[in-house]
């Protein structure tokens, strides 16, 4: 191989993960810095309150933030049964009695024995163990138009204390403090993302020395395939492609109308009976079909990939890889394809589009890899066992039904989540909803189940496949 | 150029072949997954060198498309050695790979690329693939609406594009009709005459001896005979 076109190739690689890494730690914003936001304090039990919040009256509770921002804090509020008027004034405040944070409440808005949520618009960035106050005071409140706060005793009560007009009380606040923390992740980003580059760049230089002394590398091995083989590769592809379409009047346009009609039927089906769990009904289901229709075809496709090119690979050289691997890239061609509606339909429900829809490329790769690997297993399973594609059509439908395609994750019992999240298409539907859906970057431990499975799957599959596929031609 | 040592290929054959599963599992437990082994090509020792037309003689099931594969790279020998230096053709069925779908121009393509030619040589070689194939305007027709040996013309042409440094043949030296199988002819003539290293198996002893300079004789996996053609033929013939 051209050792300059080596280089060139190294090259423009490090570039292209380097612009990556930076153009990642701005998509990936707060996610990346934050875990998601968590209730850090339990609210006690009510069972008495501050009294009427009158004119003059203070109530103040001091306590510790065990998380590193402030998003949100649920206050629990009596109203003695009847219509109030008047404002109440909220702030919060830190250990210097510097104002973080400062809300006007509108008193008839207040329900009996009802939560409020004092959200500040922005997370307040703090940090762990800081002693924070929230302060409430009445501007116009009268005995017998006025509300309350609920009291009660916690079973833990920490640090925390309440004060009424400067009076230590012995209960404390019905309240929730909701918050997050800060991640490593987010603090060492720069550090890991120079550290993984430099792997790299270590590797490709093993690769070139080891070209140069004519020793044999993975790198280099599969840079070499790559470049000789993509010319049958894309051919390939093609032919696939062109044949599933070839004497269809609609052609191409199925893939379009196909995951659409799915997703009008199921929607018909289902909305009754899940509607109200989930926001945007229309895309979460599109979503969830679009992505199983492409792993399920890339799977079935590729089950016979090797079976149903015997007088091919039995008659001229070829890498019997190539096979599944064309179908399941032309799959992948499917599933871009099939973007189109699915854009269509977020753009129709409202559903807003920002910078995070360029993670998503990120979840359509580790599904291509993971499906890939699968296909690799499958196809030599095939080749030994015929009835493998008889039961791959059984766990299609099982697997079907252990995803959350149509079905909120929420009526899973919380016992079984952890098998359930044993699921791989569990998570990589997950990511694409998150990142289409909310418009925001994934936990950051999502893209590691993401990137686990799909390597893990190719690794298992290259494996296997590498150790049966010299049989294979006796064998077909 | 081909260095075959102690070339051996052993087939096990299953009494009756078990396709599923749970036959397997019936079978394994009742003990009676019992193999016929046999050794299709035994301790084959063969060396070729560069310009060499060498012809493959012997009769059905004596193993000559076994050597032709495993020498193709397509099968792999259970023991031995197999080296060789150069790019390798191996023309053992034509047209191998090509889809009923696909317009004949696509099937240039597509199999050109299984038999292992790049995207700038098709594309520098489409004329001339067409001009021998003879098809014209039908080129961009799917290729199932072809005759038969429209087909073997197409394929021919494709396959004969190359100048091989090895090629390796099992018996295409003529299709189509008499005006093809004459072009046919010269074709491979002008290969074989090209310094191309030339391995063929070919039941038709005139043949052998018009173009080999040395025959190899196999009978049951073994090399019973080994020299010039007109040694080898009239023994094989006298047998």
């Amino acid at each position: 191989m051209d050792k300059r076109k080596l280089k060139q190739g190294f090259a423009y690689f490090l570039l292209l993960y380097f612009a990556l890494a930076i153009g990642f730690y701005f998509i990936g914003g707060e996610q990346l810095q934050f875990s998601s936001s968590d209730a850090v304090s339990q609210s006690p039990e009510a069972v008495s309150s501050v009294g009427e919040l009158t004119q003059g009256t203070a109530v103040t509770e001091s306590f510790t933030l065990s998380s590193d921002t402030l998003d949100k804090i649920s206050l629990l509020f009596g109203t003695y049964g009847r219509d109030n008027t008047g404002s109440l004034l909220v702030r919060i405040l830190d250990s210097e009695e510097n104002v973080l944070f400062r809300q006007s409440i509108d008193v008839s808005k207040l329900s009996d024995n009802g939560l409020f949520d004092i959200r500040p618009d922005s997370p307040l960035i703090s940090e762990k163990g800081k002693r924070l106050a929230l302060e409430i005071t009445s501007a116009d409140g009268a005995s017998g138009n006025a509300v309350t706060v609920l009291t009660g005793a916690p079973s833990d009560l920490g640090d925390t204390v309440l004060t009424v007009n400067g009076q230590t009380q012995p209960l404390v606040l019905c309240l929730t403090v909701y918050g997050s923390s800060r991640l490593l992740i987010g603090r060492f980003y720069f550090v890991f993302a120079a550290a993984v580059g430099l792997l790299l760049l270590l590797l490709f230089a093993d690769a070139l020395k080891k070209q140069k002394s004519g020793k044999s590398s993975l790198i280099l091995n599969a840079v070499s395939a790559v470049v000789r083989y993509r010319f049958l590769l894309s051919q390939l592809v093609i032919r696939d492609f062109k044949a599933k379409y070839k004497r269809s009047v609609l052609g191409v346009v199925w893939s379009l109308l196909n995951p659409l009609i799915t997703m009008m039927v199921q929607y018909v089906i289902f909305s009754r009976l899940f509607r109200s769990d989930i926001d945007n009904f229309p895309v979460y289901l599109l979503t969830g079909i679009v992505f199983f229709n492409f792993f399920s075809e890339a799977t079935t496709m590729s089950l016979v990939s090797i079976t149903s090119n015997a007088s091919l690979i039995t008659k001229v050289y070829v890498p019997k890889y190539i096979f599944p691997v064309s179908r399941a890239l032309s799959s992948s061609i499917n599933l871009l394809i099939s973007m189109i509606p699915l854009l269509l339909v977020s753009i129709i429900m409202r559903t807003p589009i920002t910078p995070a829809i360029l993670l998503l490329p990120f979840g359509i790769l580790c599904m291509i890899a993971f499906c890939t690997g699968l296909a690799l297993m499958l196809s030599a399973f095939m080749v030994f066992f015929r009835d493998t594609q008889f039961l791959w059509n059984i766990m299609i439908m099982l697997w079907m039904y252990a995803t959350p395609i149509f079905y909120p994750v929420s009526i899973i019992p919380d016992r079984f989540m952890v098998f359930y999240k044993l699921n791989p298409l569990y998570h990589f539907i997950r990511f694409n909803r998150i990142v289409i859906l909310q418009g925001v970057s994934p936990e950051p431990r999502a893209y590691l189940y993401c990137l686990v499975f799909a390597l893990g799957s190719l690794t298992v599959g290259t494996l296997i496949f590498k150790k049966v596929q010299d049989w294979f031609v006796i064998n077909l | 150029m081909i260095d075959l040592t102690d070339v051996s290929m052993r087939f096990k054959l299953p009494r009756d072949k078990v396709n599923s599963l749970k036959e397997y599992a019936v079978r394994a437990l009742r003990g009676e997954l019992k193999f016929e082994e046999f050794w299709v090509l035994d301790g084959i020792s063969l060396n070729i060198s560069r310009g060499e037309v060498v012809g493959l003689v012997g009769r059905n099931g004596a193993g000559k498309s076994t050597l032709l594969k495993i020498i193709a790279g397509i099968l792999k020998p259970t023991r031995g050695m197999v080296r060789t230096g150069g790019t390798v053709a191996p023309m053992l069925e034509l047209g191998s790979g090509f889809d009923q779908d696909l317009t004949g121009r696509e099937n240039i393509f597509l199999n050109g690329a299984i038999l292992g030619y790049s995207k700038q040589f098709l594309l520098s070689k489409y004329d001339e693939i067409v001009a021998f194939s003879e098809l014209q305007d039908f080129i961009h027709a799917p290729i199932r609406n072809y005759s038969s040996g429209m087909l073997m013309r197409l394929a021919f042409s494709i396959a004969t594009v190359v100048n091989p440094e090895i090629l390796i043949v099992d018996e295409i030296l003529a299709v189509g009709d008499a005006a093809f199988q004459k072009k046919s002819r010269q074709r491979m003539a002008e290969l074989m005459s090209g310094g191309t290293t030339v391995l063929f198996v070919s039941h038709s002893m005139e043949q052998i001896q018009e173009l080999c300079s040395r025959v190899v004789w196999l009978e049951d996996g073994k090399v019973k005979m080994t020299g010039s053609a007109q040694e080898v033929c009239r023994a094989y013939a006298g047998n």
